[in-house]
């Protein structure tokens, strides 16, 4: 191949690929506002919440940005909008082992943020995160739970406490809660955790009594 | 080895700037290691750490790039740089721009509110990793590129030696400053945000920035072993070709899960995995020219070169092909993987680069023939070997992290602060190791010529 050739392959084969991506960029970006919900002005105020504080200078959203802190793009969908906010405005006030600073977010903000990232949770990102297959598979694998781990389970305690080393560290560890609280105060503090906890973050379980009472004998089994 | 023409000393004006910045990227970095143990470590937070250090990465690599092409241009053109003032004040303009964006970095680290909108746009930092760079930085930025190109078309148009070298570099630079303006614009959608925020990054990375590796490539492997140019430049053209081939539609494998339809799977599944050949060819072209050399007239100079096709290849081709394909990139996305292949692709690739085109054109600027390269060695040899225990340590993080949080669905904060904890502890010690070649580099470049030669050269045998 002389080097004119070469030279033109490098040249005109370039275009050629660049002109198929800004055809298939042209489709994509008409695709866009179908796979996603409408972006009211709220949300849009949340985006620029977002960048004001560069929260993307530690977490990722979409799964980029920085892997100092947890992806956030379907965090509204694991955890109750009070205990984000409360946890926006002061995460060390929530969980006293928080590594995320104060920044000053004020209420409104938080509000704003969050209305942005239930928009981020309604995206249709081809499936992704992916369910854990190995919890998935476990479950399928079924060992017999008790009737309040089935609740524990199901209201996605899990998601904020560990016990036994599984769990999200948002509240307290709860593999010994059992030798620290009575039933009583469990109860009550299911029903309405403010008040037994002053501004606590934690969300009231709604669940019929039966539960709540099985969720709290479960709780004192774990010493 | 000398210059042939004055105002290729420009160059040296680039350089140190680029030296400075990239000690002050590998300090930032080590206090960003220590906060993943301790997240109170320092007054900034983390995240302004990290800005902070990808941003000087960024900035040094661009500055680096500007030096070896106001050398590079002049010395293929056969003449002096056209502008010389102009492109000292872009020089300084580009020093100054860089100073005031860190001085806003810092001042938003110790006061978030400083960075509220001021007519809807944030003053000292725009929240978008990489182009964290206010809009008012983004346009001095585009301005001082803008009248760099400039000057240096002007230089080849004094003579109009059209060589492939000057010409495909100017080429890579001028598709380097066009891929910065999708970044330029607010979108209301975080989907289309990414989107266009990849055409930057990628498009950067895995196309301009190689077609620029490319060309420089070439003119090393002329200078430092006298391989013929019509051989260089043809497979010159054939690397950065495939790299364009493979790199665009490559821009694939950032479309998986953002938003975008399901096709960009299977485009840029297919493209990127193609994306490590040219790299290949890369290094096979610097072992080849190597072979064949009689005269090697500068050794340490030849070494980094070939170093950086051998970590370009490793860094970017090999630990980016591992999660380049949709079903593994599903469980390593947004994980440390990613962190892994990030820190050996931009060493390899480009920090190697521009400390190779230092060492083969700063003699010549110094005006000396022969330089004692022992500590261009050691510097070598502690950063690089270094580096791959770092990027050893963060893909074990990322195996766990993957491994536990993905798969077994364990929570993120449990898996970073115990799991991985051995991990960031040894991350943090190398780094440590890291900093020190650098520091050797950094001593090097300023003695570099202005020391007299020891008796024995540590260069047995050359003239
Ligand atoms: C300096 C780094 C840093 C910055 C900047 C940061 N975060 Fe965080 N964030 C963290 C860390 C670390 C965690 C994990 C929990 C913890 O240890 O605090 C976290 C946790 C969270 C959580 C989840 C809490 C839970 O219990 O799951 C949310 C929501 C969140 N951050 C939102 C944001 C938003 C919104 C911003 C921007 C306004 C932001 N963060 C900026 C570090 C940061
Ligand atoms: C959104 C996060 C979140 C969820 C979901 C959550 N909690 Fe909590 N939990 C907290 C926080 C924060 C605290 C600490 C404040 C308090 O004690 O009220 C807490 C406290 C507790 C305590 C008291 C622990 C102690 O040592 O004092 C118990 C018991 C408890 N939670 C059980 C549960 C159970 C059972 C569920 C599921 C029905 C659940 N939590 C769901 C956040 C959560
Ligand atoms: C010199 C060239 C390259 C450099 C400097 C580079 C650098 C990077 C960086 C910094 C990121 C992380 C971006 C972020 O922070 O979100 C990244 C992501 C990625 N790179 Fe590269 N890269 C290069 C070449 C390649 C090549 C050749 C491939 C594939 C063959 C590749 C595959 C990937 C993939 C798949 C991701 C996304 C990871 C994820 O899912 O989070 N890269 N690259
Ligand atoms: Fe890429």
């Amino acid at each position: 191949m002389s080097n004119k050739a070469a030279r033109n392959l490098f040249i005109f084969g370039s275009l050629f690929f660049f002109v198929i991506f800004l055809g298939m960029t042209y489709d994509t970006l008409g695709n866009l506002d179908k796979r996603a919900p409408e972006i009211t002005d709220e949300v849009d105020a949340g985006k620029h919440v977002w960048h004001k504080y560069d929260c993307i200078g530690c977490h990722t959203i979409f799964g980029n940005g920085s892997y100092f802190a947890p992806e956030l793009a379907k965090i509204t969908e694991k955890k109750p909008k009070g205990y984000l906010k409360k946890f926006l405005m002061d995460p060390k006030a929530v969980n006293p082992a928080a590594a995320m600073p104060k920044f000053g977010i004020t209420a409104d903000e938080a509000d704003k943020l969050l209305a942005f990232l239930d928009w981020s949770s309604k995206v249709d990102t081809n499936g992704w995160p992916p369910k854990p297959i190995l919890a998935v598979a476990a479950g399928v694998a079924g060992q017999e739970l008790s009737a309040g781990e089935k609740v524990y389970r199901a209201h996605g305690c899990s998601d904020c406490h560990i016990i036994s080393g599984i769990g999200g560290t948002s509240g307290p560890d709860l593999t010994h809660v059992g030798a620290k609280r009575d039933r009583a105060w469990l109860i009550g503090h299911f029903k309405d955790p403010d008040d037994y906890v002053k501004d606590s973050a934690m969300p009231k379980v709604e669940a019929p009594e039966a539960d709540i009472e099985k969720l709290a004998d479960y709780m004192l089994t774990l010493k | 080895m000398t210059i042939k023409h004055e105002s290729q000393k420009i160059a040296e004006y680039f350089y140190t700037f680029a030296v400075v910045l990239f000690l002050v990227q590998v300090l930032v970095g080590i206090i960003a290691a220590v906060q993943f143990i301790w997240p109170d470590f320092f007054i900034l937070k983390f995240n302004i750490i990290r800005s902070l250090h990808i941003n000087a990465m960024v900035v040094w690599l661009l500055v680096g790039f500007m030096g070896a092409t106001y050398y590079v241009v002049p010395e293929e053109s056969e003449t002096d740089l056209w502008g010389l003032p102009l492109a000292k004040l872009q020089f300084w303009a580009t020093a100054g721009t860089v100073t005031a964006v860190v001085l806003g970095y810092i001042w938003m680290g110790l006061n978030p509110q400083a960075n509220s909108p001021i007519m809807g746009i944030n003053p000292l930092n725009e929240g978008r990793e990489y182009i964290e760079a206010p809009r008012w930085a983004d346009i001095l930025i585009v301005i001082s590129v803008l009248t760099f190109i400039f000057v240096n078309f002007m230089t080849m148009m004094k003579t109009k030696k059209w060589t492939g070298i000057q010409g495909t570099l100017l080429g890579g630079l001028t598709f380097l400053a066009l891929m910065y303006l999708p970044g330029l614009f607010y979108t209301k959608s975080m989907v289309k945000d990414q989107f266009w925020w990849w055409w930057v990054v990628h498009l950067w990375v895995e196309g301009a920035w190689e077609i620029i590796a490319g060309a420089l490539l070439a003119f090393m492997l002329m200078k430092v072993v006298g391989a013929r140019r019509e051989v260089v430049e043809k497979w010159m053209y054939i690397e950065v070709g495939f790299v364009m081939f493979t790199g665009i539609l490559g821009t694939g494998h950032h479309y998986y899960w953002i938003g975008t339809p399901g096709y960009w799977l299977w485009v840029g599944g297919i493209f990127s995995s193609l994306e490590p050949l040219p790299l290949l060819f890369m290094v096979w072209d610097a072992f080849r020219t190597t072979r064949s050399a009689r005269n090697v007239t500068n050794r340490a100079g030849l070494f980094y070169t070939v170093a950086h096709a051998i970590f370009n290849f490793v860094g970017a081709g090999l630990w980016g092909v591992i999660h380049t394909l949709p079903q593994v990139n599903k469980w390593t996305h947004g994980t440390q993987i990613t962190t892994a292949h990030g820190h050996l692709a931009f060493y390899g690739a480009y920090v190697l680069l521009v400390l190779s085109m230092i060492y083969i054109t700063l003699p010549a600027i110094r005006g000396v023939k022969e330089f004692n390269a022992s500590r261009a060695y050691q510097a070598f040899w502690w950063m690089t070997i270094s580096m791959v225990f770092i990027v050893l340590t963060i893909t074990g993080a990322g195996m766990v992290q993957t491994y536990m949080e993905r798969l077994m669905g364990l929570d993120y904060v449990t898996v970073k602060a115990t799991y991985n904890l051995w991990f960031w502890i040894l991350r943090v010690i190398f780094g440590v190791g890291f900093l020190y070649g650098v520091w050797i580099f950094v001593v090097d470049f300023f003695k570099l010529g202005r020391e007299p030669m020891p008796a024995v050269s540590a260069v047995p045998g050359e003239a």
